[in-house]
């Protein structure tokens, strides 16, 4: 399992293709599971929206194990790895950066802040007022940070992966409907079964596992993976089951998914093709992404039930070929 | 997808022109078929009217109008608000009755139109048809423009129901005439259930599959009217072609048939007794005659008149003939030799018809007796001659009028056979002699579709006494001699030198001509030999089966003889007429005056045994018609069924499951590797359908794969659902995989794997 990291380097560097992406993907999640017990599936679709160029909102109670999911993906790729833990007087500089007056040339040089790293992790990301979060925002969709009128572009790949606590929600500023947008999907990861628990309690006595966690792939074979990702065949049939998925949440709540969610949608199918070793994409794999990238865009009546129960009403009712 | 039919959806009155002119952009399919049921009422009530104006107007004119009417009902209802529209409809309307009044002649004008007009009214409103008005070229003309632009711009507004109800009206004016039949008035019943379901059907913005509800509904009301009847009589049928019934006998459909004359198919001869009449002289005894002919029956147009207790003689030289009637059974008309002039000792009160015949105004019963004192006219052949051409113009307007679809060839025929004939009399005699001498006597008849007339002189080989009559009439109109049809009795069986007893079945038809200073002239065309053989022979049975009425005391113990046929009132013998050695087609083959080879001619007619001579409602007709062909109502008919029939497997999905059944059992292939995939996958969502567990709506392919198969999946339709992903989403397959697929379909089919 332990693969030696530079031959996965050269085999994806020099071929990104289906197989390629597919093996690396699947090899990533197998190493996640040596730390994350019986999550299987949270992993898989972080996996899929990091091959999808996508970020991942993960909403629980504390202490399911959020942040070590964050941190062993980030490990697992072996890219770099920042962590910036939101709180109600974090300015927006503590995220970028900020330009510093060095004495010895007279210039002000620019001190990059947690945001330029591979995978960024913001932990709690509630609990930061608005003008704050906003400053990932830029770098979440833009791929770039702009400080004191300078852009300085973040690396890549770059993955922004927030958490946020879904209880104590006061003096918390909850995201508004525009940044939960930019997330492609919203994963819950919930309490592990009996006996996952009992598993994960024998795991963590003594060191924790994480810290003997392996990378499996290199920064190069996750852009391999995003490329053939985006390779995958989409044909019009399966662009038109997205087109009316999406229109059937538009005309059955408040606030629908737009077309940046129909979009995310069938990226996130094509990292499911990916995941599945196929170059083209099926109503299945549509399917399997709906819950997590739809489910959080839509805005109901109180009353009316969930975002979640609306996508699986529109899985039932749309007809598919 | 309906984006083009959203104005559909509605709008307010004030954006009604802006909606209008954005329908005429896209057609929309349901409107077009609630048009086409307001366009088929209007052609139920114009069929009328054209019909109308073919026996008594000019059919060119009325196209004419109507079209015009159409065009700019059409035109005004693109720009003209409705208020604007009825006053111009009105307008229509009160010209109409304008032009029609103006040309009323002198005689009918002279009453109050105000009476003339509900006179009018209530006639036309119990019964009377429309064609005995005697100015009915221009009733139809004038009575068209008004409804048929009201009802087109109705419907072109969308007012479905306001444009069926004027429609409706005017059919139901002509049902109460009796002008529309029966298939006639279903075909408007229908169009108009069809224009207004389908008119809701638009404005409900619904489409053609909506529509397919109505078009079951429509057949449904076809079907039912034909199946089930409210009266149980065949007049409650719509679909009765067969004029005639049982019933039918010669005087029935002659002598007894009020203002119109339906000419029959084969009918019978009735042996009653009718009256016994003592004369001075043998005569026809004549109960009225008919002047307009529709090519397919008579009308006498024109109202009756009380009678006066003096009538004019004719205009020429005439002797006078006493006569006293005694009835024997129940008489609606009154007999009396051509032509009366004075009627006394009536029990009844009398009223003159138009045309001067006479007429009882109740029923004479047996034993009532009355005397009639006429005038007979003695004009010789010479001066028949030489009476010339000089024919008063409502004698020209009345009685030389011919429908206008009567085909040419009828004139051309009679113009040849009379081509040797210089004078009115002379063409009047060989027509006579050329119809005696060229048809055959019989009863048994199959009644003819469309012109009789025609159909007789070209087509038919036999007939009895109205079709000779009828053809004669239209021969001698088609070259331009006043001429028409009389009905009554031959003299009988003569039971003393001065008295006869008449029956039923000497009910007749003859000719009746026109001379300047003569008056009205009698031919007979039917040859006299075989039609009193077939009275004698009828009369011979009636007696043998012990029919009551058959004799009078008088008559009982003679042997029946029928009074030959007095010559037509004008000496003929005379050798310097033309004779039928002139006329080229004549043949000198048929019986001349006595019958005694008569009964050769109407033995096969009469047939050789049964108590009915003929057997009555056409019988005969499927045996040596064939098939026989339906008329245009029931064409259409059948075309409003058979849509419904086609709606209605359409609607209920029978055709398709039928098709998909067959599909399933056997998958023709295309060039097309994705059609094959496609095809065979289809295959197996049906079998799951007929399992009971259909794919569902949001199923995919895999999901519905994996119910397939009892223990666990079935790897074939694993496969079947990979294949079609690849076609459908994966950038299509190969033509191996396509037969692949079509093999695993085929074996799937052939298993029938348990479908959760």
């Amino acid at each position: 399992m332990s693969e030696s990291p530079s031959t996965a380097d050269a085999a994806a560097a020099a071929e990104p293709t289906v197989e390629a992406a597919g093996e690396t993907a699947r090899t990533v999640i197998d190493n996640v599971e040596q730390v994350i017990v019986g999550n299987h599936e949270a992993i898989e679709h972080l996996v899929c929206a990091m091959l999808g160029r996508g970020h991942v909102l993960l909403e629980d109670v504390p202490g399911v194990g959020k942040t070590m999911l964050a941190r062993s993906i980030a490990r697992s790729f072996e890219c770099e790895f920042k962590r910036v833990q939101f709180t109600p007087d974090l300015l927006p500089t503590d995220i970028t950066g900020v330009n510093v007056y060095n004495q010895q040339t007279g210039e002000f040089e620019f001190r990059s802040g947690p945001v330029f790293a591979n995978v960024v992790l913001g932990d709690e990301i509630n609990r930061a007022p608005p003008k704050t979060q906003s400053a990932l925002l830029e770098a979440m969709e833009e791929e770039q940070v702009t400080v004191d009128g300078e852009s300085y572009p973040v690396p890549s790949p770059f993955t922004v992966v927030a958490t946020q606590n879904s209880v104590e929600r006061d003096r918390t500023y909850d995201l508004p409907a525009a940044e939960l947008d930019r997330f492609m999907v919203q994963l819950s990861l919930g309490y592990p079964d009996e006996a996952d628990e009992a598993d994960l309690l024998g795991r963590v006595v003594g060191d924790h596992p994480i810290e003997e966690l392996d990378p499996v792939a290199t920064t190069a074979d996750l852009r391999a993976a995003r490329e053939a990702t985006g390779e995958v065949t989409v044909e019009a049939p399966l662009r038109e089951y997205v087109t009316r998925l999406a229109r059937y949440t538009r005309e059955h709540a408040q606030l629908g998914v737009s077309p940046r969610g129909a979009i995310a949608l069938l990226r996130g199918a094509q990292a499911r093709a990916v995941l599945d070793g196929r170059d083209y994409a099926i109503p299945d794999d549509v399917q399997a992404e709906a819950e997590v990238v739809m489910a959080h865009r839509i805005r109901r009546s109180a009353g009316e039930g969930t975002g979640a129960e609306l996508v699986a009403e529109a899985l039932d009712a749309v007809a598919v070929e | 997808m309906s984006a083009p039919t959203a104005d559909a959806t509605g709008g307010t009155a004030a954006d009604g022109d802006r909606r209008f002119g954005r329908v005429r952009a896209s057609v929309d399919p349901v409107r077009l078929l609630a048009l086409a049921g307001v366009a088929g009422l209007l052609g139920t009530f114009l069929s009328v009217l054209y019909r109308v104006s073919d026996v008594a107007g000019d059919v060119s004119t009325f196209l004419l109008v109507a079209v015009g009417t159409l065009v700019v009902a059409t035109v005004v209802a693109r720009l003209v608000p409705e208020r604007v529209a009825f006053g111009l409809a009105a307008l229509l309307l009160a010209a109409g009755a304008y032009v029609y009044l103006a040309q009323l002649p002198r005689s009918v004008a002279a009453e109050e139109t105000l009476v003339l007009f509900l006179n009018d009214g209530i006639e036309l409103l119990t019964g009377l048809s429309v064609l005995r008005i005697v100015n009915a070229g221009l009733w139809a003309l004038a009575a068209t423009p008004a409804p048929t632009f009201v009802a087109w711009y109705l419907a072109l507004r969308r007012r479905y129901v306001g444009a069926v109800i004027v429609g409706g009206a005017m059919l139901t004016l002509f049902v109460l005439t009796s002008d529309a039949g029966g298939a006639l008035a279903l075909l408007g019943v229908v169009a108009a259930a069809g224009a207004i379901g389908f008119g809701d059907v638009e404005r409900r913005g619904g489409d053609l599959a909506t529509a397919e509800t109505v078009a079951v509904v429509l057949a449904a009301m076809v079907t039912v009217a034909l199946f089930i009847s409210v009266v149980p009589t065949g007049g409650a049928d719509p679909l009765d072609v067969g004029i005639g019934t049982d019933e039918s006998t010669v005087e029935s459909s002659l002598t007894n048939a009020g203002d119109s004359v339906e000419i029959l198919g084969s009918i019978r001869l009735s042996p009653k007794a009718r009256f016994t009449v003592t004369s001075t002289e043998a005569s026809y005894w004549r109960v009225g005659s008919y002047d307009r002919y529709t090519g397919s029956g008579w009308i006498r147009t024109g109202a009756d008149r009380p009678y006066d207790e003096q009538l004019r003689g004719p205009a020429g030289e005439s002797r006078t003939v006493q006569q006293r009637y005694t009835v024997e059974s129940e008489l609606t008309v009154l007999p009396a030799a051509w032509k009366a002039t004075a009627v006394s000792e009536s029990p009844v009160g009398l009223f003159e018809q138009p045309g001067g015949g006479l007429g009882p105004d109740g029923e004479l019963q047996p034993g009532d007796t009355y005397a009639v004192e006429s005038e007979r006219p003695v004009a010789s052949a010479q001066d028949l001659r030489t009476a010339g051409t000089d024919y008063p113009d409502r004698i020209v307007d009345r009685y030389t009028g011919l429908p206008d679809s009567t085909p040419d060839r009828v004139g051309e025929r009679t113009a040849r056979i009379t081509a040797n004939a210089d004078n009115p009399y002379d063409r009047a005699r060989v027509i006579e002699r050329w119809l005696e001498n060229n048809r055959e006597y019989s009863l048994e008849v199959d009644r003819p579709r469309g012109n009789i007339a025609d159909a007789f002189l070209f087509e038919m080989e036999r007939g009895y006494c109205t079709y000779y009559a009828t053809t004669m009439v239209t021969m001698l109109r088609s070259q331009g001699v006043p001429a028409r049809l009389a009905v009554g009795y031959t003299p009988g069986q003569q039971v003393e030198d001065d008295s006869w007893v008449v029956r039923g079945l000497d009910s007749h038809a003859w000719v009746e001509v026109y001379f300047p200073d003569q008056g009205w002239i009698r031919f007979d065309p039917t040859p006299a030999g075989p039609r009193e053989a077939a009275e004698r022979q009828r009369v011979q049975q009636a007696r043998q089966s012990g029919g009551t009425g058959v004799d009078t005391d008088e008559t009982r113990n003679r042997t029946f003889t029928a009074t030959p046929s007095p010559t037509p009132t004008t000496p003929t013998a005379d050798g310097s007429g033309p004779n039928a050695g002139t006329t080229p087609t004549a043949t000198p083959t048929t019986p001349a005056g006595n019958g005694t080879d008569a009964g050769t001619v109407t033995s096969g007619a009469l047939g050789p045994n049964g108590p009915d001579i003929a057997s009555p409602g056409g019988g005969g007709s499927d045996e040596d018609g064939g098939i026989p062909q339906p008329t245009r109502e029931q064409t259409v008919l059948g075309l409003v069924v058979l849509a419904g029939v086609a709606a209605g497997v359409h609607r209920s999905g029978a055709g398709s499951r039928l098709y998909r059944e067959f599909r399933l059992r056997y998958q023709p292939r295309t060039d097309d590797p994705a059609v094959d995939v496609a095809r065979a996958f289809d295959r197996l969502e049906f079998l799951a359908e007929k399992a009971g567990a259909p794919r569902r709506p949001g199923e995919t392919a895999r999901e519905f794969a994996a119910r397939v198969g009892g223990d666990g999946p079935d790897e074939r339709a694993r496969r079947l659902a990979t294949l079609h992903e690849r076609a459908r989403y994966g950038g299509g397959v190969a033509a191996e995989e396509a037969t692949e697929a079509v093999e695993l379909a085929d074996g799937l089919v052939a298993d029938r794997p348990r479908i959760d």
